[in-house]
């Protein structure tokens, strides 16, 4: 028995990471389920939480991960694209309140990006972090390629995606409440638009309305910060 | 399903390579996203094998961020450093975006119903 030839291809097969984070997600959503889908429990914090204490004890570096499970990043292209059919079969709603759609679109997507960066700038943060802070409010998947389009640290992105999105999923029911907000289609847009996909997983349970006018603002502030984004900050660059 | 994962993968080839030609800053899987939406509104509709496609990428989307999550690990000096500034910046930032976005659409829509009156 070669002790040493296992040990070797363990630690050089890419399939270790790739089962690892597989079954990392896997567990993720068996337990999501269990508990109801609570917010907090989303399977990607989960899975982050198992697959950074593994990658820390075993004194793996970012690279080494990476290039295992590069597969899985690759995806991320295509499933942008796939981003297209649920939008596509949302965009009919945009007919029945058109203008408020669109200027909400721009002036609050505008403002929610600009607040969180103004707070940034007065207590001090670097650009890096700003950088990667501009594209908290988009659906993950474009909020990578766009931050690593901008010169961002994608991981700071996702990272501040995924708050957003819980931060809006957990208070936004509440907030609409105290400001009186009257009709659900702006209470789902404005989850799509700050919050994404977890804001729109919160949507669904205010009403099916709430819902198709969250991934409608979700789909559309994607593609919005993907087009305008770069050409704003390579201006002030 | 094959023939709707090679349009996935054609149209964000489509959208690389424009981007690549006419050096665009939007990323190429976005225009590539953007012609796919086009390509449904022109088609007036999707097809079996796209749908399946689809579905297949988007079921488990989250899972595709873990790898770029990761690097997480590689930020812990900015994040210690600067950590108030950030959760200050995302729960503040958060709370009042999401405010002011149903607010302003709600005030926007009001007034829509009010002008059909």
């Amino acid at each position: 028995m070669n002790y040493d030839a296992l040990i070797n291809y363990i630690h050089s097969t890419p399939l270790t990471w790739l089962i690892l984070t597989l079954a990392a997600f896997k567990l993720g959503i068996i337990i999501y389920e269990k508990f109801n889908k609570h917010t907090l429990l989303q399977p990607i914090i989960i899975a982050y939480v198992i697959l950074l204490s593994l990658i820390i004890y075993t004194n793996t570096s970012f690279e080494e991960y990476f290039k295992s499970v590069e597969i899985i990043h690759f995806f991320l292209g295509p499933a942008t694209v796939a981003l297209a059919l649920p939008l596509y079969k949302n965009l009919k709603y945009i007919k029945s309140l058109f203008l408020p759609i669109v200027l909400t679109l721009f002036i609050a997507g505008i403002f929610s990006i600009v607040i969180a960066v103004t707070l940034l700038w007065i207590f001090g943060a670097e650009l890096p972090t700003i950088l990667s802070m501009t594209t908290k409010s988009i659906t993950a998947p474009i909020a990578i390629i766009t931050s690593e389009q901008i010169g961002a640290i994608p991981s700071l992105a996702v990272g501040f995606v995924l708050i957003t999105g819980i931060i809006g999923a957990l208070f936004g029911t509440i907030i609409f409440k105290i400001i009186k907000i009257k009709h659900d289609t702006s209470k789902g847009f404005a989850l799509g638009l700050v919050s994404h996909g977890i804001g729109t997983a919160r949507a669904i349970e205010i009403s099916e309305k709430a819902a198709a006018f969250s991934a409608l603002a979700m789909g559309l502030s994607g593609i919005f910060t993907a087009v305008f984004l770069p050409m704003i900050i390579t201006f002030f660059k | 399903m094959l023939k709707g994962i090679i349009v996935l993968l054609f149209f964000q080839f489509l959208g690389e390579c424009i981007a690549k030609f006419f050096e665009l800053l939007v990323p190429g899987p976005v225009i590539g996203m953007i012609l796919l939406l086009l390509f449904l509104l022109i088609k007036k509709g999707s097809f079996v094998s796209l749908d399946n496609a689809v579905a297949l990428h988007l079921r488990y989307l989250p899972l595709l961020f873990i790898p770029a999550a990761m690097g997480i690990i590689t930020q812990i000096d900015i994040i210690t450093k600067e950590f108030w500034a950030i959760a200050i910046a995302l729960f503040v930032g958060t709370i009042v975006a999401l405010a002011f976005s149903a607010k302003f659409m709600d005030y926007l829509t009001n007034k829509g119903e009010k002008n059909e009156l």
